[in-house]
């Protein structure tokens, strides 16, 4: 080895052999004869025989070998390679159909193997990316071949596929409840980010607004989301049959309005918190200078302030977000919609395909907007983009 | 004197708690009126206490596993050897809070099956993340020159650990607890609906049979609790921070 030779990257070095054992030893997919029955779990050398299964292992003893002498071109070679086995996956549960899949009402599913393999690939991927010093930009675009390969496969040979059955035999509720979901997501936010910000504003004014602001939020957070739900419908019912424009307007005890009124109300403590720190957290000298320049209290609020805050209170549109969209799939227990109903539907059936079809998406949905908010608050940062 | 006034606040709210499970009973006439349709209007598929039992072991046994792996993985990456996997622990950590409690329990079910062990298993992984990231920054945040300090003492690298960082770090890392407990005790009422008996199932069984006292009861409790073991938290003698 010569000196300057950097020693090997232990953690590219776990990750593959990890994933290696995980691969060989859990079960990669399973069949079941129809919807309801468990089914039984093939590992890797039940498909293609042992000899099949050994030349499978070459990529990540090659992946392991990459890590040992962690030079940059070897890196390099170490990402394409994980970005081409991350594609294989959904190339492995084609094979898998062909191979097992004898009668047409058979479902595969994904199993164990799959999801650590692909959890473990993630990271690699991520601490490849840290190492190559890739934008986050790339470090998403690299994921795409694998989103093309998933495509492609669900089309042509993936018909058995359990999680994929679940989606056709409903394709129009699951893009509506997409809908429902972010339109529940979305209303809640904005709501909250109005009165947030006239809330945190009323805080700084008055002390006093400030203690029993925050002594209330803090006490609303503490009441589970599935109570809050719940404690909302008896109110919003009585409302509804005896208040007959609310009643007009869709108010009732059960479905969107309580929901939203919950989601409200949670989403308010981040967002007020992080509106009051931001604006605390403006450098006076800064207002002083505004004063000084002749601006009025609005026009300092509206061109000095909020600019200056933004980036905090994006973070708090971001942590309030992600959060919404895991209450949100709560408030399908009481007919809110959206994602959530198929979790539950699926939990009431044992039919755990369904629950993957809502709970996939939901976990998809957060990790979308937590990157895409964190994307424009780092662009809004004071100094711009990482 | 002055210790007892400390501990006044929790002990307070312990006792509410204890006399809400024991004398939910007791309050029927309350329960009637804001449900006045229903014949039945105190859950009783359960006792209350047997439910809050079971409540807290699922939470503190979620809670245990994930203090000793969170601040045993922070502190592992913190070490000279553990140093490379740093980066991927704290970014990991960062992420998986973007994960909705919903969803890793739904995703936790079709794997362990129905009933207690996915619950423990969800709380745990999602009460590990505010653990380890709060782990990470008290020891990272830990002034470099009190390091130097203490090695200058010739102190070996295990009392350093046990003697200037973990104490330095501690009000940091109880944070992290805390956090990850309080959002556990209200998490774990979701767990009703997979199959496990806590104070969730009177909330769940209030929503399907539109029977709101039953709500209204769960959710006392899991408020009360979480309020007491927050206070708790506030009151030991090394958190600094409220």
């Amino acid at each position: 080895m010569r000196p300057d030779m950097p020693g090997p990257n232990v953690v590219l070095l776990t990750l593959s052999l990890v994933a290696l054992a995980a691969w060989l030893g859990l079960d990669t997919v399973s069949l079941a004869a129809n919807r309801i029955v468990p089914g039984t779990g093939y590992r890797v050398f039940d498909v293609i025989g042992v000899g099949g299964a050994l030349a499978t292992s070459l990529p990540w003893l090659a992946l392991a070998g990459l890590a040992w002498r962690p030079a940059r071109h070897r890196l390099a070679l170490a990402l394409t390679l994980v970005v081409l086995m991350l594609s294989a996956l959904p190339a492995w549960l084609s094979l898998s159909a062909v191979t097992l899949v004898d009668s047409a009402q058979a479902r595969l599913g994904i199993g164990a193997g799959i999801w650590v393999v692909l959890f473990l690939q993630l990271l690699a991927m991520i601490e490849l990316r840290r190492r190559l010093d890739l934008s986050r930009l790339i470090g998403w675009a690299l994921v795409l071949p694998a989103v093309a390969s998933a495509g492609l496969c669900l089309a042509r040979w993936l018909e058995p596929l359990a999680l994929w059955q679940e989606y056709r035999g409903r394709s129009g509720q699951f893009l509506s409840a997409v809908g429902e979901h972010l339109l529940l997501v979305g209303v809640a936010v904005g709501t909250s980010l109005a009165l947030g910000v006239c809330l945190a504003l009323a805080m700084r004014r008055w002390p006093g607004v400030q203690r029993a602001g925050f002594g209330l939020l803090n006490v609303l957070q503490t009441i589970p989301s599935i109570a809050l739900f719940g404690l909302l419908l008896a109110p919003l019912a009585w409302l509804s049959a005896n208040v007959d424009w609310l009643a007009a307007l869709g108010v009732s005890g059960i479905g969107r309005a309580p929901a939203l009124l919950a989601l409200v109300g949670y989403s308010l403590l981040p967002m007020v918190r992080n509106t009051f720190v931001a604006l605390e957290a403006v450098d006076a000298g800064v207002i002083d200078a505004a004063r000084g320049m002749g601006m009025s209290r609005g026009q300092v609020l509206r061109q000095v302030r909020l600019p200056l805050a933004m980036p905090v209170i994006l973070e708090g549109i971001r942590i309030t977000t992600v959060q919404a969209i895991g209450l949100t799939a709560v408030a399908a227990l009481i007919g809110a919609g959206g994602l959530g109903t198929f979790i539950f539907q699926g939990l009431g059936q044992a039919a755990m395909d369904l629950v993957l079809l809502g709970a996939l998406p939901i976990l998809l949905l957060a990790l979308l907007v937590d990157a895409l908010l964190g994307a424009l608050t780092d662009i809004l940062r004071p100094g711009g983009a990482e | 004197m002055t210790e007892w006034r400390r501990w006044a606040a929790p002990l307070g709210w312990l006792a509410l708690l204890l006399a809400a499970t024991l004398g939910m009973g007791q309050l029927e006439g309350l329960f009637r009126w804001i449900e006045s349709d229903s014949r039945q209007v105190i859950y009783e598929r359960a006792d209350f206490l047997t439910l809050l039992g079971r409540h807290l072991l699922v939470v503190s046994v979620a809670a245990v596993l994930a203090i000793l792996m969170g601040v045993g993985a922070a502190i592992a990456a913190t070490r000279r050897w553990g140093r490379d996997f740093l980066p991927l622990v704290s970014q990991l950590a960062s992420i998986g809070q973007t994960f909705p409690p919903v969803a890793v329990l739904a995703l936790a079910v079709p794997v362990l099956g129905f009933g207690t062990l996915p619950i423990i298993v969800a709380l745990l992984l999602y009460g590990l993340l505010p653990i380890v990231r709060n782990t990470l920054a008290g020891l990272e945040g830990i002034d470099p020159g009190v390091m130097e300090a203490a090695r200058g003492m010739g102190m070996s690298g295990g009392q350093i650990l046990r003697q200037v960082e973990l104490p330095l770090a501690a009000p940091v890392i109880l944070a992290g607890i805390r956090t990850s407990v309080t959002i556990n005790i209200a998490t774990a009422a979701i767990g009703a609906t997979v199959g496990a008996s806590n104070l969730g199932d009177p909330i769940i069984s209030g929503i399907v049979n539109g029977n709101t006292a039953y709500v209204v009861q769960g959710a006392l409790l899991i408020g009360l609790l979480a309020i007491s073991v927050d206070s708790l938290f506030s009151r030991l003698p090394i958190a600094t921070r409220g």
